[in-house]
């Protein structure tokens, strides 16, 4: 390969830069900060925003919502995803369950919560609802790909039930876990800030970008939405280090 | 006794045992030889219970050990966690732990305790489930060709290792095989199946001691016997 302008470490960092300039760029020239504030104004309202105590609560409430409704459809989602992976009938039968589950629009599945449910409790539903279906699927993979010779000897050897969960089970289910908390928590925030939107309760980053809207507080809209990026980015690199503990000592083995 | 009688397997059209009985005498090797495919892993899965057959009964103990002709071990456990993995449920967390150690001793194996199988050749994880399949204390250990894929040296290493190990710790060995030198060599009872459905073609009693076996005259024509009987099965 050529040797690169820019080394690959650095590219990122001009990835990032170059977005800004054209934003900062596409400002300048448009000049009309109610349709596109520029970097600098949009910081600006960030810090204005974050020395708010409102602010911290607005992001607190959020924040507990994701994790709620997330760590709900997470815990279904392994127990259905172990007993679906198990046994072949019970992965069948949830099959056309799930498809249809992730067919449906979500703004049909938003609507439809903010009918049955208090504007508090929807955005909760509506995540479960969209992340169930990822964990269950992959959960199910991950106990499906567990290799089957290996199944075989826990089984002549009789180790027992427990056992077996912890040492062959899980630590097989890993990657798998990884792979679906990964995607399920980003779409988490997503769906989440749309439901907040639509359903507009008291506390709530959703909320507030509705009000921004209201009021015309474009550069309000995109303070928030750095906001929900942050969020997004600080848990994903918080499941990558909690992934690479446990079997950290194997996979740099493995490698070697 | 442990025995097999009158077994009947299946696979849709394709019969591969069709009333075969067989005893293995306690505390000796039986080598089971016979061509590819024949139905020998049938016969040892369905005794170790990871099959069922069409019909027939099996009389064997309820803890079977098994040596299977891949390693199998659990890749993000240490040698150490693989062996103990088969003892701990079975006795108290210091008997396990000591026993580990043991069989890591006996087979040669203190010095890669806390390797992981990915750090080690072939011919040692196969012998870390040797290790395995002797520590978990069950009177029958079955093995698959467990030798096969191993180089000629690791090979008679291994088979000369194992039998220093199953003097120390006798149990009942049946060991599947398509290698007639080793099945003479280890076998105290030699059977040679047909080919499917198994049948018994020759079953032969071994009491020459197995250091002398190497080159003794008897061991040899019964060789060429054995030979001569598969050539004309062909």
């Amino acid at each position: 390969m050529k040797p690169s302008i820019i080394s690959p470490k650095l590219a990122p960092l001009f990835g990032i830069l170059s977005v800004i300039l054209g934003w900062q760029l596409v400002a300048t020239l448009i000049h009309a900060p109610l349709l596109l504030p520029s970097p600098g104004t949009t910081l600006a309202e960030l810090r204005a925003l974050a020395g708010t105590g409102d602010f911290w609560h607005h992001l607190g409430v959020t924040l507990v919502r994701g994790v709620a409704g997330f760590g709900i459809a997470f815990l279904t989602g392994l127990t259905v995803g172990i007993v679906a992976g198990r046994f072949r009938a019970a992965g069948e039968f949830l099959r056309p369950i799930i498809v249809f589950i992730r067919s449906t629009p979500v703004m049909s599945v938003i609507i439809l919560a903010l009918i049955w449910f208090r504007r508090e409790t929807v955005p909760i539903f509506v995540i479960f609802l969209m992340a169930f279906p990822i964990v269950v699927q992959n959960v199910m993979e991950g106990i499906r790909g567990i290799d089957p010779e290996l199944r075989e000897m826990v089984k002549v050897f009789r180790v027992g039930k427990y056992r077996s969960f912890t040492r062959l089970y899980l630590p097989g289910l890993a990657p798998f876990l990884a792979a679906g908390v990964s995607a399920g928590l980003g779409l988490t925030w997503k769906v989440l800030i749309a439901a907040e939107v639509l359903s507009y309760p008291k506390w709530g980053i959703g909320s507030q970008m509705d009000t921004a809207r209201v009021f015309l507080q474009t550069e309000k809209v995109f303070a928030w939405t750095l906001v929900v990026i942050a969020l997004g980015l600080i848990f994903d690199y918080l499941l990558e280090f909690l992934l690479k503990l446990p079997f950290a000592k194997w996979r740099r083995s493995a490698h070697d | 006794m442990i025995k097999v009688e009158r077994l009947e397997k299946s696979f849709g059209p394709l019969r591969v045992l069709d009333g075969l009985s067989l005893e293995f005498p306690e505390g000796k090797i039986t080598a089971l030889l016979g061509p590819s495919g024949c139905g020998k892993t049938t016969l040892l899965n369905i005794i170790a219970g990871l099959g069922h057959p069409d019909a027939g009964a099996v009389h064997c103990p309820e803890m079977i050990s098994y040596l299977f002709q891949e390693p199998r071990l659990i890749p993000w456990l240490t040698v150490r966690g693989n062996i103990a993995l088969v003892l701990e449920d079975k006795m108290p967390q210091e008997a396990a732990v000591r026993e580990v150690s043991y069989y890591l001793s006996a087979t040669g194996l203190e010095a890669y305790a806390e390797f992981y199988p990915s750090q080690l050749s072939g011919g040692l994880r196969q012998r870390v489930a040797m290790a395995r399949a002797f520590a978990y204390q069950a009177p029958l250990l079955l093995m698959d060709e467990p030798f096969k894929s191993l180089d000629l040296r690791t090979r008679f290493r291994m088979l000369k290792d194992f039998i220093a190990l199953w003097q120390i710790r006798p149990r009942t060995v049946i060991t599947v095989t398509h290698d007639l030198k080793e099945g003479l060599w280890l076998g105290d009872q030699v059977i040679l199946l047909t080919d499917k459905p198994a049948r018994v073609a020759r079953r032969v009693m071994l009491d020459i001691p197995r250091e002398e076996r190497l080159g003794d005259h008897r061991v040899l024509t019964l060789e060429n016997e054995l030979t001569e009987l598969i050539l004309e099965s062909i």
